[in-house]
């Protein structure tokens, strides 16, 4: 199945039987990600040592601690927070998750950022690149050996919004799956332009019986039968 | 069923799930319960969930709308994580981690352990006879510079031991200790997932290394102000070094013999198991930079008495992993 292999969703099953859909981030967002933690760190660090210079030794000495902790810690430390990410993955909607869709562990946090260590190697993150090139679900080493995964946070769907569209009867008979596709076209029609709506009604247009016309007269009918399998009527 | 009759009738249990979870997540500002809080009763929060699963299976399988099935997705993804989350973190999880849990996972690694040991301690031992030796071979571990460097930190002379420094030095080594040692281990960790080979070299090489300073230094005649300043915090700083290479070597044995399990099961078990380990190999290193800035270094104090406390410490670290929480349930 063609949707199969372009999405990458992963499923994670609960004890309940439901399917949970977690959405992995890709090579991008996370390396977009991993530039904003740089900077914030650099900018810590920065401000801390033009305040350790007056300090003396122990400036210097908290400076190194602190350093080691920006280092090792900081990711651990976010990542266990109510966020579930460092500043900059939140900033791009990411969440660092296990696999099967619970928070993340202090365990697997703490085994995911020592063994950036390995992730780093050869040179800057290239064993990390190759693995997260090579999978589905866009994991590093780290990732694969702590169970984790980085995905991006859901946003609720848009509703679709009640309109003043009135509800139209369907010209011919539609399966479950192709109900869902008018009606999620119906659903998208707030987000897209007035013209790629329109073409993209024009390929649904059989169902309100206007096949091979297009134009938003059609839109407004064939939303009207996505209105009548929501059940207005 | 249409999806909006669907909604109607069941989104007043929705928004109540709602209602409830986010009353749960809101952070706790004060300590004591309000009585807001414990109203919120995790019976109902677990039926209304399940029957949100139950209505969100429903959903798919009928193939309503995204907005729908999408909303009861967020929530039950919500519901799940606050329902089955594992609270690791807190005292009690401490205290049972020193008293049991990390003397207890090292035994059950012992096997690595001692491998890790022999690959640390024999280059150690091997490099250091050879520079005792034969001293000119230290050019071929460092250079003249830094040996002559090395020299000058242990000359009896020195006003404190280590690396010269003034009376706020001792922050400053804790500080270099703690980035540079701590580092270190936890590469011999990360080593461990190319197939072991990580560990192996890293565990070799700083063996290798501080042997053939010992040996240097030994031949040098600073014998005595070299092991007085290291006997004591070694004691924790190697073997951590030890343990978190024992920790990679296990990941590292996990991926190239995975048994009945598939490769990336077994490293996800190995991992979870030795990371107990690397918990503990922190605090020792932690500890073991506290010990080398604050008291190694100190010259004031007689040899014998340095040696006295790293016996002491000596024999408290191998008790403590080899007797520790044997009987505890």
């Amino acid at each position: 199945m063609a949707p199969d292999i372009l999405d990458t969703l992963v499923s994670a099953e609960t004890p309940e039987g439901i399917l949970l859909e977690l959405r992995p981030a890709g090579l991008t967002a996370r390396c977009y990600a991993f530039l904003l933690d740089q900077l914030i760190k650099l900018a810590v660090i920065y401000l801390f040592e033009i305040l350790a210079i007056f300090a003396g030794g122990i400036g210097l000495g908290l400076a190194l601690i602190l350093l080691f902790a920006l280092e090792w810690l900081y990711p651990v430390v976010f990542e266990l927070s109510r966020w579930g990410a460092t500043p900059g993955k939140r900033s791009l909607g990411l969440r660092v998750i296990m696999d099967n869709g619970l928070p993340v562990t202090p365990a697997a946090s703490l085994t995911r950022n020592l063994l950036r260590a390995a992730d780093w190697l050869p040179f800057l993150y290239g064993f990390a690149v190759v693995s997260m090139l090579m999978r589905r679900d866009f994991k590093r080493l780290g990732d694969i050996a702590a169970a984790t995964l980085v995905v991006y946070q859901p946003r609720p769907a848009t509703r679709i919004a009640t309109t003043d569209i009135p509800p139209l009867a369907p010209a011919i008979a539609l399966a479950p799956s192709d109900q869902a596709a008018v009606i999620a076209l119906a659903a998208r029609a707030s987000r897209l332009t007035g013209e790629r709506l329109d073409e993209l009604a024009a390929l649904a247009a059989p169902v309100s019986g206007d096949a091979g016309s297009s134009g938003p007269h059609v839109t407004r009918r064939v939303l009207g039968v996505a209105q009548w399998f929501l059940g207005r009527r | 069923m249409t999806p909006l009759q669907f909604e109607q009738r069941y989104q007043p249990e929705w928004d109540e799930l709602q209602t409830l979870l986010r009353k749960l997540r809101r952070p706790h500002f004060s300590w004591r319960e309000t009585p807001d809080q414990q109203s919120s009763g995790g019976e109902r929060i677990a039926a209304l969930y399940r029957r949100a699963c139950e209505q969100l299976a429903l959903a798919r399988a009928r193939a309503y709308p995204a907005y729908l099935t999408e909303r009861l997705e967020e929530l039950t993804a919500e519901a799940h994580q606050l329902i089955y989350q594992q609270a690791e973190l807190g005292l009690g999880r401490l205290k049972r981690m020193v008293a049991t849990d990390f003397p207890r996972a090292v035994r059950a690694h012992a096997v690595y352990v001692w491998i890790a040991l022999a690959v640390f301690a024999l280059p150690t031992l091997v490099l250091g006879c050879l520079v005792y030796f034969r001293p000119e071979l230290i050019l071929s571990v460092v250079d003249g510079a830094q040996a002559v460097e090395y020299e000058r930190m242990y000359s009896s002379a020195a006003e404190s031991i280590g690396r010269t420094r003034d009376a706020q030095g001792d922050w400053y080594m804790f500080g270099f200790y703690i980035r540079n040692n701590i580092g270190i281990a936890f590469q011999c960790f990360a080593g461990g997932l190319f197939a072991g080979l990580g560990s192996l070299f890293f565990l070799a090489f700083n063996g290798a290394f501080g042997g053939a300073i010992a040996g240097y230094l030994t031949e040098k005649g600073l014998g005595p102000t070299f092991y007085s300043f290291v006997v004591t915090h070694s004691a924790f700083e190697l073997t951590a070094i030890v343990l978190s290479g024992a920790a990679g070597l296990r990941i590292g044995h996990a991926i190239l013999v995975p048994g009945r399990r598939t490769r990336v099961q077994s490293l996800v078990v190995a991992a979870k198991e030795s990371t107990v380990i690397i918990y503990g190999v922190f605090a020792f290193l932690l500890i073991a930079a506290a010990v080398e800035a604050f008291w190694s270094s100190a010259t004031w104090m007689p040899p014998a008495m340095k040696y006295g406390v790293a016996a002491l410490c000596w024999t408290g670290v191998i008790a403590y992993l080899t007797l520790q929480g044997r009987g505890a349930r």
